[in-house]
């Protein structure tokens, strides 16, 4: 193909991708050092009382010739970014050193706890790595077990087992969270344990709970993958592995998980870029009050904190992170795409 | 090899496969349960087995709460998202497929790149710049920015549909006195049927599913299902509860339905991403 051919024929694809991701993420970048606020003036009203007139000296938004309100706009440099890392501000800096040295201290202990991307980031990574063994190993039992069942039933197992993958995240949250409130079915069923949690009352039980959701959503998807990558396990390679005398763990550990491999860490890759972005459990299982994620942060910022600027610069350290993740990948596709073409 | 250790390990292989399936299926069948009780019923202690019937949750949301007009948001957004993304991504993937250049290949990796993007990460800007073109709550918004979340997948896909077509075909139909463009139309897509149905597929689910941008860029009358059921996240009073639950339900149904009728496709679709690399 020509590359002049090739130019008109992923033009219109290119153009949405550069209209509605690249542009908007540098305008991300560009939003997250400025911050824009009100013009205040001051205003002397005179309220006629049947007392006489009084005056008094308020603040209210300045408006411009349409009525619109004026914003005043400046460059911030990194203040925001040091807010989202829990980092003193200069200004805030400079009020700190005025009382002396003792009593700054304090002030800044108390901040470090705010250091929210962190935090986030921190729950996003335990999120990724306690959900990427599970799904793995359940996927992979699963699929041995399927292997070993008659085809009527394959079909029907792999049709239901889809559910959790394909159904709508947010509702499968619900879901979860109406199973687990108090009256619900789980604590019902294990209160006849004697066992009594409030699940969405505490940081340890929300957290569970999403790990938990993470695991049914992607178990099915590592189940799929696997059991596909099972039917093309060499036969010869396992009947002679028999005839030597391999014992069934042998043939399943000498055989068919080295066969797997990439698959398994195919799965890894997709996983770790899909858990990063972990959103729906999150705000419905906590609504962010004990634990955030790394995309539930930036739109908290947004929408509850209501200020663009700041939830711009969690969204620049959000991508800056998601980079770091993707190099394996990259470097992977990278090789393959390079010996493939 | 045949005796007792074969009978307990297809005990416990049936056992297995059945725990995932109750384990699996349980949310989505607990939540239809009681999605036709009353709030009493539905969240009671002890649990009720049993309780009486009714579809009250379902006429209060879909009639009262004008649900039908959810349904009808998210119908028009994803036919307009599936569209597009494919007429769009159909052209681009078969570029990719035939084109030798190292263009393509940078055009893929960056493309690797956006699809793994948290969504989020573009709020703030979609917010700045749709603004400034009041442009913010449209279905128009709305699908091109799908649209142009779906492209990469939708490429990825695509591509790796239209590499297993052989290239003689096309040359066979130039040699005709096609264009290049008439060849693609008259004769790859043709044959690529199975392909576009299968990321078709995905990109459905993607538009379907979409909860975070659909419910920050439309609002009103403009909301999608997913969007209007996040009333249900914060709800505690009896009847918006008990209206989510039958919300939950009713943006599940055409999604079983869907796994039923595309089975084949949709693990086909998982697998290739797989076996491709």
């Amino acid at each position: 193909m020509k590359t002049r051919s090739f130019l008109q024929f992923v033009g219109p694809s290119v153009a949405m991708m550069v209209l509605l991701l690249a542009i908007p993420m540098v305008t991300t970048f560009y939003l997250s050092v400025r911050n824009c606020a009100l013009e205040m003036e001051v205003v002397k009203v005179e309220e006629s009382t049947p007392f006489g007139n009084k005056e008094t000296i308020t603040q209210r938004a300045k408006l411009g010739p349409d009525g619109r309100a004026l914003e005043k706009c400046e460059y911030v440099g990194l203040d925001y970014y040091r807010k989202v890392l829990g980092l003193d501000t200069p200004s805030a800096a400079a009020m700190a050193t005025e009382p002396p040295d003792g009593a700054g201290q304090p002030a800044r202990a108390g901040e470090s706890a705010d250091n929210e991307f962190l935090g986030a980031l921190k729950f996003t990574m335990i999120y990724t790595f306690t959900t990427l063994p599970f799904v793995l190993l359940i996927g992979f039992l699963l699929a041995l077990g399927v292997n070993n069942v008659t085809d009527r039933l394959k079909g029907m197992f792999i049709t239901a087992s889809l559910l959790p993958f394909i159904i709508t995240p947010v509702v499968a949250a619900l879901s979860i969270k109406w199973l687990f409130r108090d009256n619900g079915l789980v604590p019902y069923l294990l209160s006849n344990f004697g066992i009594e949690v409030f699940w969405m009352a505490q940081a340890w039980s929300a957290r569970l709970l999403i790990i938990v959701y993470g695991i049914w959503h992607v178990v099915p998807f590592a189940f799929i993958v696997l059991y596909a990558g099972l039917q093309s396990v060499p036969q010869d390679a396992l009947e002679a592995a028999t005839i030597d005398g391999a014992t069934r763990w042998q043939k399943l550990r000498y055989v068919t998980v080295p066969h797997l491999m990439p698959l398994i860490v195919f799965i890894t890759l997709i996983h770790l870029m899909d858990a990063y972005r972990v959103f729906e459990p999150v705000i419905v299982l906590t609504q962010g009050a004990f634990t955030t994620s790394v995309q539930y942060l930036t739109y908290h910022i947004l929408l509850l904190e209501n200020n663009p600027y700041k939830a711009s610069a969690a969204a620049v350290l959000t991508l800056a992170g998601i980079v770091v993740l993707l190099i394996p990948l990259l470097v992977r596709t990278w090789r393959e795409q390079k010996g493939g073409v | 090899m045949v005796g007792k250790r074969s009978l307990s390990m297809s005990f416990l292989v049936y056992g297995g496969l059945l725990f995932w399936l109750v384990i699996a299926s349980l949310p989505v069948v607990w939540t239809a349960i009681i999605s036709f009780r009353q709030y009493v019923d539905a969240f009671s202690s002890p649990i009720k087995w049993v309780a009486p019937f009714t579809i009250e949750n379902y006429t209060r949301l879909w009639i009262d709460k004008e649900f039908y007009r959810n349904f009808l948001n998210t119908a028009l957004v994803t036919v307009f998202t599936v569209t597009i993304s494919l007429t769009v991504g159909c052209l681009a993937g078969y570029a990719l497929s035939r084109y030798r250049g190292a263009m393509g290949f940078w055009l893929l990796m960056v493309a690797l790149v956006f699809r793994a993007i948290p969504h989020s990460s573009l709020l703030p800007s979609f917010f700045t710049i749709f603004d400034a073109l009041g442009i913010r709550n449209t279905y128009f918004t709305l699908i091109f920015v799908l649209v142009a979340i779906n492209q990469p997948f939708t490429i990825w896909m695509l591509r790796s549909f239209f590499v297993n077509i052989p290239n003689e075909l096309d040359e066979a139909a130039q040699v005709d006195g096609c264009t290049r463009f008439q060849a693609f139309r008259r004769v790859i897509i043709p044959v690529m049927w199975p392909g576009v149905v299968t990321t078709g597929l995905f990109s459905f689910l993607l538009a379907y599913n979409d909860f975070l941008l659909s419910s920050a860029l439309t609002s009103g009358d403009k909301m999608t299902m997913p969007a209007a059921i996040a009333n249900a996240i914060t709800a505690e009073t009896e009847a918006f509860l008990m209206q989510g639950v039958a919300g939950a339900v009713s943006i599940t149904i055409p999604l079983i339905i869907l796994v039923i009728v595309f089975q084949k496709q949709i693990v086909g679709g998982l697998t290739q991403g797989a076996v491709k690399g």
